[in-house]
């Protein structure tokens, strides 16, 4: 190797070796902004000093291990033999039937729809107020529906004898 | 100059590019929380925090009080082993 050229590649490695300790440099800061970023939520969000409570109210908050309770010692089947009212139809139903009668009481939801246009047809035919699913509403709304529905079948009808 | 902005420009991008930075971030952090550095300045936060008053203290009081001691803190063992991947990754993409 020629002199100049181990004074070259010498001056090439201070070089990268400037630019390593640059690029260390920058980690080291970036980890301290992180620490400095983590300790300000921290302290902002009110759990930094959250190690240093009192052994008296930390044994408030241990686990919880009874039946019948879950972990924070809440009752987690109050709501099982609970009645509602239905601010619909004013019937009481229970909490776990609920929202799906709100939905079919409502006419909402995806098969509401297909259910009244069930009734429609069938109610049209047999005019049964037997219903299997005990609405009495909807069997006010059935007569309207029918109503219209005789008139359109009929129309349908004379249009066909016609042709 | 402007070779030399050129070359450590290229650098960092490789840096990033291939995920080396990211690595090398994680392998520092987790030395240094190895090493009971971030415990260290985290107790000095504490004090930070005390004598700031803590609905009072800001990002900019932290990072004052605590970067350069955090700079100064790091083992050397730790950024011998940093100093030791950058320079293999140098030696590798930088030429």
């Amino acid at each position: 190797m020629k002199m100049d050229e181990i004074s070259m590649s010498s001056l090439d490695n201070s070089k990268l070796e400037g630019v390593a300790q640059d690029i260390l440099s920058d980690l080291v800061e970036d980890a301290c902004l992180g620490l400095c970023f983590e300790v300000h939520r921290a302290v902002k969000q009110g759990y930094f000093f959250l190690e240093d409570t009192d052994q008296e109210t930390m044994r408030d908050f241990e686990i919880v291990d009874q039946p019948g309770v879950d972990v924070f010692g809440q009752v987690y089947n109050q709501w099982k033999n609970k009645e509602c009212v239905c601010p619909n139809c004013s019937r009481s139903i229970a909490a776990s039937r609920f929202a799906p009668h709100l939905e079919k009481c409502l006419g909402m939801g995806r098969n509401s729809s297909r259910i009244a246009n069930r009734r429609i047809v069938t109610g049209n035919n047999t005019n049964n107020k037997s219903e299997s699913d005990q609405e009495d509403n909807d069997d006010v709304n059935d007569n309207d529906w029918s109503y219209g529905a005789e008139k359109k079948e009929s129309k349908l009808t004379q249009e066909i004898q016609i042709i | 100059m402007s070779k030399d902005s050129k070359m450590r420009a290229t650098i960092n991008q490789k840096l990033t590019e291939m995920g080396e930075r990211e690595r090398l971030k994680e392998l520092l952090r987790s030395k240094l929380t190895e090493c009971g550095w971030r415990d260290q300045l985290k107790a000095h936060c504490k004090d930070v925090i005390k004598e700031k008053g803590l609905e009072h203290v800001t990002v900019e009081d932290l990072v004052v009080e605590i970067t350069p001691k955090g700079r100064v803190l790091v083992p050397d063992s730790v950024k011998k082993e940093l100093l030791q991947r950058i320079r293999a990754f140098l030696a590798q993409h930088a030429t």
